[in-house]
């Protein structure tokens, strides 16, 4: 959440775009790896 | 040479933007829609935990994380055209941003709705008008992947423009932008109360952590 909100700061400065697009980058593949972390379980559902 | 290259590029991409008009306009507020709806969603959010009393599970806080990516994107338009530096490739970035990030988000939310689909599963937390809160934010996620889409569609015609510097409108959009900022603000200390000294949080919160841990209780 720190990256996202010095991100966040960095747009609104009007810093390079290529800085803001590499940390949102980076933002995200951050999130889908504590995505991976929590979701542990292979849902067992049958319809 | 390169530079110079770049530089006439630059100016033929920006003399091919249409003068913006209706729809400049049009899509400067629809963005500044997106990023107070958003606002608002997570001082909702800030609601149910604080005066409700229910913590945010993992897959929740993931699921903020993903509303700021996109609104992110959103952002990023409106500061590049509030400076005059939004250019087509840029306002395609920042809409790409905002897509990826509600693509993220929305992939968090269904693998919630898919641990409580089953019957008889009373779902995480209170619904709200019928629906859970990882529900409403798949909606969400929706709302936004259609409305990139439908800017991307209309791209050509609808590059952002912003309204002059010292009028009414212009301060309204530094209220809504200051607004997310301040909500950004506000989730990293609710995470840093919740997760306290560890990196990632509980499975099933029951407190703050950060309290627990320096109090020791």
């Amino acid at each position: 959440m720190i990256l996202l909100f010095g991100t966040t700061l960095l747009i609104w400065r009007g810093a390079k775009h290529q800085h803001i697009i590499v940390l949102w980058i980076v933002g995200l593949v951050a999130m889908l790896a504590l995505f991976r972390y929590h979701v542990t379980s292979i849902l067992n559902l049958s319809f | 040479m390169k530079s110079a290259n770049n530089h006439r590029l630059e100016t033929i991409t920006d003399s091919s933007m249409p003068g913006g008009g209706l729809w400049g306009v049009l899509a400067f507020w629809g963005l500044h829609g997106w990023v107070l709806a958003y606002s608002l969603v997570m001082l909702g959010a800030f609601f149910i935990q604080f005066v409700k009393g229910e913590f945010p599970c993992p897959l929740c806080m993931l699921q903020r994380y993903g509303m700021f990516l996109s609104t992110m994107g959103a952002l990023f338009v409106i500061m590049q055209a509030r400076s005059g530096t939004l250019t087509p490739s840029r306002y395609a970035q920042g809409l790409g941003m905002g897509l990826i990030g509600a693509l993220a988000g929305a992939m968090v939310s269904l693998r919630q709705i898919a641990l409580h689909i089953m019957p008889g599963d009373p779902g995480y937390g209170l619904p709200i008008l019928g629906l859970h809160l990882y529900t409403w934010a798949l909606v969400t996620f929706a709302v936004v992947l259609t409305y990139s889409g439908v800017a991307l569609i209309f791209a050509p015609r609808s590059i952002p423009v912003a309204p002059s510097e010292m009028s009414a409108l212009r301060w309204i959009s530094t209220g809504v932008v200051w607004l997310f900022i301040g909500v950004a603000a506000a989730n990293v200390v609710a995470i840093v109360f919740l997760e306290g000294f560890a990196w990632v949080l509980p499975d099933n919160p029951v407190g703050y952590h950060l309290i627990e841990q320096l109090t020791g209780k």
